[in-house]
């Protein structure tokens, strides 16, 4: 029985792993960028939908389409009136640029909200369904619905529409896409708003399951980053698969060799880059 | 065809130039994670930093119920400068803040009182903080800066056992006294240095009292299990547990470590809870006491007792949990139910409790009263030694032994506070109640933990 919940504990968590994830990888896979703001887009989202439950009253799970929306406006902003300024500039330049932007929104994030542990918590906040031995949290059932809803939208909206079309088109190759009549600053301002609603997302749900406080969003990046790397860079599906392998080899390592669970993931991590440097679905050449 | 998407190369370039060298300045700004907290003149780059990077310097608090001490401050004849490298941002900030109010609660109502009086002249006392952003290498590089570019006249420590550790051998290295009431490893104190004194009591004490209290209980518990952080003081908290509840006859039917602030611990609860212990104990820190009560409610892992080293004497604790903060104890070196009769300007640790929650607006946890007293303690040194000399202040606070509203401040050869006892608190209904010792005890100890499908 302990095994089974350990399985279920490694999916359940996996799935809103992947969903971090998956803004991280679209960015990287489409504009080039290595977003080190995607923690920081989690934590705007986490605190907004908690500022809304504590003060308002919404149910977290409401929020969802209002965080997304507001973090798409702020993401595709700072696309399109900052960071392609600096799109022609080495990957460095957005590494930096990213990264600034991330120090000054922990900052801002921890002078105007303090280093206080919030958490949204509605009646239901850590509570499970209980099968007999067996224990579902509702907040991560709710968000394991919300993670592979978003992730199928996300593919239905790249393969099926004419704006997924374009985007991938400049992810391919954006001279082409040019001359083809697609608006290039437009299209990675999108994909950067799409990335950054997807962040929202994940740090909507994120809110209801633990606390928080600013200082703790740094590891998302880490984790944003590896499930990326091993499922594989631009890949959907990747996200997915990378988010649940994630989920379980850190619940098995947390189960066998707890202290040494870190190590257990991150050799993982290189024995896949070894193996298949594109990650388990990744495609050779996407950029 | 309009916007950014068509701009060709040469007004790419024009706008580039145009943006570049302010988006490079606010990164570098943001970037540069331990500015300076001090009192310099108002720049722009130091009016951008403060903003980003909660500040303080003497008499010029954020909090008005003590803005007013620096009025009073002008009839002194000299300064003393106290320095500190404190975490106000990373993983332990929440932690530092409660550090530095301290400190700030203590330098203003001393400055109230007249400051510190040396063969007949009053010194105003005044604090210098670096943010070492919880970085244990940077604590040491700061402190290095407090002593050697700001010249302070002694040091206060910084928050956690780590940076406490560190900053101890740059004291050492310049001859500079600390005291400190953030670090209580004893690794700390077993390097053989001769300048850093710890007020509080060492880490091995941290759950003992849980223990202790648990088995006066009814049912009385047989097995025990311990989860444990892998940082040094919470490894030293653990293993001291551990030996203590087997020698007291407890079965230790689970010891694990898990890396420092992981906040997924449900691998290492469902191994816990498949063992059921009767006590689950924690030697870790805030965040992962917070996710071990929401993981073990989502698991329905419910011990008889569930007890903590640090987490659940910071207000935080409950006011993210809520409820489910009931029944947890934890270890704590003060609280404001001890009966104290301190001769020094805040007397009892009631009268303490109300004069923090008056300035601050929260109530104190154990982190402040810490760094409080650890300022209280130099007054008392730099008072008897009747100098400022830094070797004649350190041989003065090698002597101390007085009573204070934290209790007895008495080092041992090591520098170490072996002579105060710790209480164990616990929540119950959105109240943090001391438990133990009986002696102090405002109500018993609710045992055992209502299991979590009952609640």
């Amino acid at each position: 029985m302990d095994f089974v919940q350990h399985i279920i504990n490694g999916l359940l968590q996996g799935c809103i792993l992947a969903l971090v994830g998956l803004g991280f990888s679209l960015v990287w896979g489409i504009l080039n960028i290595i977003n080190l703001a995607h923690a920081a887009f989690i934590m705007l989202a986490a605190y907004l939908t908690y500022f809304l439950w504590s003060l308002v009253g919404i149910d977290p799970f409401v929020t969802l389409p209002v965080t997304m929306a507001v973090l798409f406006i702020l993401g595709y902003g700072l696309q399109r009136y900052v960071i392609n300024l600096v799109m022609g500039a080495s990957i460095l330049t957005t590494f930096l640029l990213t990264f600034g932007f991330e120090s000054l929104l922990v900052n801002l994030a921890l002078r105007l909200f303090s280093a206080d542990t919030r958490q949204s918590r509605p009646s239901y906040a850590n509570a499970s369904l209980n099968l007999g031995e067996l224990h579902l949290p509702y907040t991560q059932l709710g968000a394991v619905v919300v993670a592979l809803l978003l992730t199928y939208l996300l593919y239905l909206f790249l393969d099926h529409t004419r704006i997924g079309s374009s985007i991938r088109a400049v992810g391919q190759d954006r001279v082409a896409a040019r001359l083809m009549g697609i608006d290039i600053g437009r299209t990675y301002a999108l994909t950067f708003g799409i990335g950054a609603a997807l962040a929202a997302a994940s740090g909507t749900l994120l809110s209801t399951t633990s606390g928080f406080a600013p200082n703790g969003f740094g590891t998302f990046n880490v984790l944003a980053f590896s499930v990326v790397v091993l499922g594989g860079l631009g890949s959907i599906p990747g996200a997915l698969l990378g988010g649940l392998v994630f989920g379980l080899v850190y619940e098995f390592g947390g189960t066998y060799v707890l202290s040494q669970r870190d190590v257990v993931i991150f050799a993982i991590l290189i024995l896949v880059l070894v193996v298949r440097p594109t990650g388990l679905l990744g495609r050779e050449g996407y950029r | 065809m309009s916007g950014i998407g068509t701009v060709n190369g040469e007004q790419f370039g024009r706008r580039l130039r145009l943006w570049l060298p302010g988006l490079i300045a606010s990164v570098a700004l943001a970037a540069c994670s331990a500015p300076a907290t001090t009192s310099a003149p108002p720049t722009a780059a130091a009016a951008a930093a403060a903003a980003a990077k909660p500040t303080s310097a003497a008499g010029a608090n954020a909090s008005p119920a003590v803005a007013g001490a620096s009025a009073t401050s002008t009839g002194f004849d000299g300064t003393l400068v106290f320095g500190a490298p404190i975490s106000l941002t990373g993983s332990t900030a929440k932690e530092g803040g409660l550090t530095r109010d301290g400190y700030d609660l203590w330098r203003d109502t001393y400055n109230k009182a007249g400051g510190i009086t040396v063969g007949g002249k009053h010194y105003k006392i005044e604090t210098k903080y670096y943010d070492d952003a919880s970085n244990a290498q940077q604590s040491a590089t700061l402190a290095e800066k407090l002593i050697k570019e700001d010249k302070v006249n002694f040091l206060l420590g910084p928050y956690g056992t780590s940076s406490t550790l560190q900053v101890s051998t740059v004291a050492e290295k310049n001859k500079m006294p600390m005291i400190e009431g953030n670090g209580a490893a004893e690794s700390i104190f077993s390097q053989g240095y001769k300048y850093t004194f710890g007020v509080l009591s060492p880490a091995q004490n941290y759950l003992r009292g849980v223990i202790d209290l648990a088995l006066l209980m009814e049912p009385k518990p047989a097995t025990i299990a311990v989860l444990s952080a892998d940082d040094p003081f919470s490894v030293e908290v653990a293993d001291a547990a551990k030996t203590y509840a087997e020698q007291k006859g407890l079965q230790v039917v689970y010891y694990q470590k898990y890396p420092n602030a992981s906040t997924d611990l449900r691998a290492p609860l469902t191994e816990t809870k498949a063992k059921s212990p009767d006590l689950f104990l924690n030697s870790g820190h805030l965040q992962e006491s917070v996710a071990i009560m929401q993981q073990s409610k989502e698991l329905g892992f419910s011990p008889k007792g569930m007890g903590f080293s640090v987490g659940p004497s910071i207000p935080d604790f409950e006011s993210t949990l809520k409820s489910d903060s009931n029944f947890v104890l934890g270890g704590t070196q003060w609280t404001a139910a001890l009966k104290y009769q301190g001769d020094d300007q805040f007397k009892t640790p009631a009268a303490y409790n109300d004069l923090y929650k008056q300035t601050f607006n929260y109530e104190p946890a154990y982190q402040s009263a810490d760094a409080t007293v650890s300022g209280v303690a130099f007054v008392k040194a730099i008072e008897t030694a009747g100098s400022i000399e830094p070797d004649k202040v350190r041989d003065a606070i090698a002597k101390l032994n007085f009573m204070s509203f934290y209790g007895q401040i008495k080092f041992d050869e090591r520098g170490i506070n072996v002579t105060k006892p710790m209480a164990v608190e616990q929540w119950q209904n959105g109240k943090r109640v001391t438990v133990f010792p009986a002696d102090v005890a405002e109500a018993k100890a609710m045992w055992p933990m209502t299991p979590w499908s009952a609640r």
